[in-house]
């Protein structure tokens, strides 16, 4: 912070002097060789006017208006090369330029604190709406928890084994799901609206995925993952964790979505600039009406999809959306030519 | 439900998570004792002497990891960390301050007794034919030579470079520890953990596992915890 401020001060000293240097010159030429001396005073205005502009705050400005009436008052006004204030031509020019330059810095200074206002007000709407997103995702699955466990507890010998089983299994899946909206939020709010700076460190893939490998195989015992990797040792910047994250949700979401899904692969290709991720399975494909809005932060909006099944796919491959925008990558979803969905991301090597 | 004669200390302020823990360990036949804080914790560690602690971090007089500190000062009794996914560097500091391995929050009921199987298995090794130099090392159908320096998988030579092999060694002789990514720097290479080092140590692993002829995801001698480190255990 304190780095970049010196460095907007520098900047802005910098506006100032070559633009008054700029018509100091400017002023000469006319003045000396062309002996137009009225025109001088309005290049002068017009520096005040660029310096109000691209500097912050009003000093710059102010500066800028007193040099140009001294430099004015003493080479381009009788007497030449001495002072006179008394001029009533120096002392208007004067109060034009002070009125310029005052009135140039505040309306910048509102544009800039109106943008700021706007972002921030974006930003507070983002959060509000991610909030009641988040409590509305939450309800479904605490429902489920809730009202099954009261059950069992309540009247544990009026129900038969085959409901209390399925009472059970059913608080196991929607605690499930649960962990995992968890771990999305997790991951969101270290992103903080895609502009916080994530930290980098060079991954070797093959470890990458084979934890992501580990992980999914924990979750779904029974599906079988299709792996392929350069066989050379490709390092790549990320953040590890957020990176896995994306994988396994990208695998996760084709085992819930792909119905009639047989073969599932995660392949991982590079070349000198860049790594590309590919989740592909064989199953339904994506709706053509829902592709172009995939990946769409539906916190973004105001408005909430009542998504048809209730547990959608929204957040997770919006949070990978998130993701891989602040690794700078590009993401995409796709049918494949042989029918089923292909997800796929680039990361820069 | 068959009594072993293992006693398992529960360090943990939630109650309802102490009773999970808990009823799982019971159900496997273990004795369990509980403490609800460090100072708890610490009594009862010294009046029961326990076989294994399982610490949760977060307590209400303290830090989790001054009962590492405090039980590691005397002896080498495995303790295992409850913690959350997130916090890969708390648990990197208390796998540094001497605990054997954690379990992330949440856990299923098959998760945590596995750990504490492996943990009580490894200690009892390590601590019956004690790690020292030269004589072997058998895990499953893994042999490490320690004078030949030299490691077989199913009676097959695995042909290690040197620093591979000193990777092998180390994680054997601390068999079931989770070793963070510093701790193993630190010993191979007498090095700090920087992204290069640590870059460095993942190729190596990696290398060693395509040796092996483990493909990614397949289970296999040494565990693979991204961000945090690497741990060997018998095959689940």
């Amino acid at each position: 912070m304190k780095a970049g401020s010196r460095r907007r001060w520098l900047i802005d000293l910098l506006i100032t002097v070559s633009s008054f240097a700029a018509s100091l010159v400017l002023g000469i030429i006319l003045g000396e060789v062309f002996d137009i001396r009225e025109q001088v005073t309005a290049v002068f205005i017009f520096s005040v006017f660029i310096v109000s502009l691209l500097t912050d705050g009003y000093h710059y400005g102010i500066i800028t208006t007193v040099a140009s009436v001294i430099f004015i008052n003493y080479a381009f006004i009788p007497p030449f090369y001495g002072f006179d204030f008394t001029v009533t031509e120096n002392i208007l020019s004067t109060v034009i330029m002070l009125v310029i330059s005052l009135g140039t810095s505040t309306l910048t200074t509102q544009l800039k604190r109106g943008r700021m206002y706007k972002a921030r007000g974006e930003q507070e709407m983002m959060r509000a709406n991610l909030l009641r997103a988040v409590s509305h995702d939450l309800r479904t699955p605490l429902t489920t928890i809730y009202g099954s466990s009261s059950a069992l507890l309540d009247s544990y010998e009026v129900l038969t084994d085959k409901q209390r089983e399925n009472m059970v299994k059913g608080i196991r899946e929607d605690s499930e799901w649960l962990i995992r909206i968890v771990e999305n939020l997790l991951s969101v709010t270290k992103l903080d609206g895609g502009k916080a700076k994530i930290i980098k460190s060079p991954t070797v893939l093959d470890e990458l995925i084979d934890s992501v490998a580990v992980k999914f195989k924990n979750r779904y015992p029974d599906r079988h993952v299709d792996i392929s990797i350069p066989d050379s040792i490709a390092v790549i910047p990320m953040d590890p964790l957020l990176i896995e994250q994306v994988l396994l949700n990208m695998l996760e979401n084709a085992v819930k979505h792909a119905k009639g899904m047989t073969a599932l692969s995660l392949t991982v290709t590079t070349n000198e600039s860049e790594a590309t991720f590919t989740v592909s399975d064989n199953g339904c494909g994506i709706d053509k009406s829902k592709l172009d809005r995939l990946f769409d932060d539906r916190y973004s909006t105001s408005e909430l999809s009542p998504d048809s099944d209730g547990k959608n796919a929204g957040i997770g491959l919006s949070v990978c959306a998130t993701i891989i925008k602040v690794h700078g990558g590009t993401i995409r979803a796709e049918n494949g030519k042989s029918g089923g969905a292909v997800f796929s991301f680039t990361l820069s090597l | 439900m068959a009594q072993n004669k293992y006693k398992i200390l529960v360090v943990e302020e939630e109650r309802n998570i102490q009773s999970l823990v808990s009823a799982i360990l019971e159900g496997e036949g273990y004795t369990v004792l509980t403490a609800s804080s460090v100072e708890e914790g610490r009594l009862m560690y010294l009046s029961h002497l326990p076989d294994l602690i399982i610490l949760d971090l977060g307590l209400p007089d303290g830090d989790g990891t001054q009962l590492i500190s405090y039980v590691r000062e005397s002896d080498t009794t495995p303790i295992i960390i409850l913690s959350a996914r997130g916090e890969e560097s708390e648990k990197v500091r208390a796998l540094d301050l001497g605990a054997n391995d954690y379990v992330t929050k949440p856990f299923g009921s098959r998760e945590l007794p596995a750990r504490v199987r492996s943990c009580l298995r490894s200690h009892r090794h390590s601590s019956e034919e004690g790690h020292l130099p030269g004589g072997k090392f058998v895990l499953g159908d893994m042999v490490i030579d320690y004078d030949a320096r030299r490691m077989f998988l199913n009676g097959e030579e695995i042909k290690l470079t040197q620093t591979e092999y000193n990777i092998i060694a180390l994680l054997s002789e601390r068999c079931g520890k989770m070793m963070s990514y510093s701790a193993i720097i630190k010993a191979v290479w007498r090095d700090g953990a920087d992204d290069g080092s640590i870059k460095r140590l993942q190729v190596n692993m990696a290398n060693i596992r395509k040796k092996m002829g483990i493909r990614p995801g397949e289970s296999s001698y040494i565990v693979n915890e991204l961000g945090v480190g690497y741990r060997m255990q018998d095959k689940a």
